[in-house]
């Protein structure tokens, strides 16, 4: 055994990593939006529900949001009558999407409330709708403003994808740990490196991905020329 | 055209409005003048609801509401009939000048794209921006965003042109080519009511001047009398330290 081996067993737990990762981007995605609404057009009740959410979201640590989604959801789905239910990988989802939710929702908020009120001004005298008047020229500025926060919370939530192993979910992490119990403790320091690229790299494409992003938007702001790239920068 | 009855506006103890009543006939163009901070600003973004008076009426053609009663869509009916020119200009700095004009045409008021730009290039051309109109706003000095603003204003045919402080926010030297085509837009016959500190330029363009202090319409009447033989003490007060100024 040695380290050339353990990296293609390494990447067997990849698809499985990426696809909790990606569903909690995207469900994570919608219930920050959803939850932003609410919190910026008050609604009553649903509204402090939404709060509620968010300060959940955000003060419980991540592990601990992590136990709760896998020890809850089987009390909550018991309550649909079914029984014996418990998936780890399931649990994963859910509770980074909780998690990656709530903290989004905070970096959209202010983003919304930061697009100057004049904006909202001249679209509400020319007769543009709530709804024309998000899609059409707050959403689009509010988006520009948000996307360096929206970089680091898909960055925090690849970090806290290494979390998953503790409720058993077989992550790389996890299966990292499997291979060197197997393997009588020998290579630690190499696995551990390679987890450390592994990451780096994930990390490096998705802020790649939003500054690719950015830039497309500074047209509309003070700077006509792009911010220069570097592979080092900001990850 | 346009009356406004009894407005009353206030933020948390300080009363803004009084009691306010302004009446507008078709093709008018009024300018409100008035000391700083007595509502005039205020006033005008009563009439399409940017501010929500507490009380008071508005009659406009055959749209009426009660201000205590706002509805959506009696509101909606007024703002379709208006078009304001912020002082901050407000262009929406995600489009281009082209697309700040097209834009409430296609989106409200459901032109096509071809229909809207033919417009919009007119407009645009009218207020001298036709060289711009693919420049984002950032790139923009402040006297092209106001002609932006104005040319988007146009654009969508109001009965009723609002004009909040148009020039109050721009360098001296950019405050020549605004009123230009303020003046040029006035003087086409579309019906404008315009707050402002240019007392040379209200008194040029007007054939009405309203006179607000403390909240509530303290003087009206012509140029003339308004300006050369002011009645009101007050007034008479705001306009030698106006001209003093300028």
């Amino acid at each position: 055994m040695n380290v050339s081996t353990m990296i293609p067993e390494l990447l067997e737990a990849l698809p499985l990593t990426l696809a909790i990762m990606f569903v909690a981007l995207a469900a994570g995605f919608c219930l920050a939006l959803l939850t932003t609404t609410f919190r910026v057009r008050r609604v009553l009740l649903i509204s402090t529900l939404a709060d509620l959410y968010v300060s959940y979201a955000r003060s419980v640590p991540v592990v601990l949001q992590l136990f709760i989604a896998f020890y809850g959801l089987p009390v909550l789905v018991g309550a649909f009558g079914i029984e014996d239910f418990l998936s780890a990988n399931l649990a994963a989802m859910v509770g980074l999407s909780l998690y990656h939710g709530g903290y989004l929702s905070e970096v959209m908020r202010p983003a919304y409330l930061a697009v100057d009120r004049g904006q909202h001004d001249a679209a509400d005298s020319l007769g543009y709708t709530f709804q024309q008047k998000i899609a059409r020229v707050v959403g689009p500025q509010a988006v520009h403003i948000a996307l360096p926060g929206y970089g680091n919370s898909i960055i925090y939530l690849i970090h806290n994808v290494a979390l998953i192993m503790y409720i058993g979910a077989a992550d790389v992490m996890a299966t990292a740990h499997l291979i060197m119990a197997r393997d009588f403790n020998q290579y630690q320091f190499e696995t551990y490196l390679l987890l450390a690229v592994f990451y780096s790299l994930l990390c490096l494409i998705a802020w790649m991905i939003i500054r690719f992003f950015e830039n497309r938007a500074s047209i509309y702001t003070l700077s006509n020329k792009p911010a220069k790239f570097s592979l080092t920068a900001s990850v | 055209m346009l009356e406004l009855k009894n407005l009353k506006l206030s933020y948390g103890t300080s009363q803004i409005l009084n009691g306010v009543n302004f009446s507008v006939k078709r093709g008018d163009v009024v300018s409100i003048i008035g000391p700083s901070g007595t509502g005039k600003t205020t006033l005008l973004k009563c009439i399409n609801y940017l501010v929500k008076p507490t009380s008071g009426t508005i009659d406009f053609d055959q749209i009426r509401m009660d201000y205590a009663r706002p509805d959506k869509a009696t509101i909606q009916a007024i703002r379709l009939r208006t078009a304001m020119v912020f002082q901050q200009f407000n262009v929406f700095k995600n489009m281009t000048v082209l697309q700040n004009v097209m834009d409430p045409l296609v989106v409200v008021q459901r032109k096509s794209q071809d229909e809207a730009r033919e417009i919009a290039l007119m407009e645009l051309d009218r207020v001298g921006l036709s060289a711009k109109k693919d420049q984002y706003p950032a790139q923009l000095s402040g006297g092209q965003l106001q002609r932006t603003g104005i040319a988007r204003a146009l654009a969508v045919r109001p009965d009723v042109m609002l004009f909040d402080e148009p020039t109050s926010s721009l360098d001296p030297e950019l405050v020549g080519e605004v009123l230009k085509v303020i003046k040029d837009v006035t003087s086409s016959g579309i019906t404008s009511i315009l707050v402002t500190h240019e007392m040379q330029f209200a008194k040029n363009i007007s054939n009405r001047i309203v006179f607000m202090d403390a909240g509530v319409v303290a003087a009206e009447g012509s140029p003339s009398e308004m300006f050369d033989a002011p009645a009101n003490p007050r007034l008479a007060q705001f306009l030698s330290t106006e001209l003093e100024t300028q």
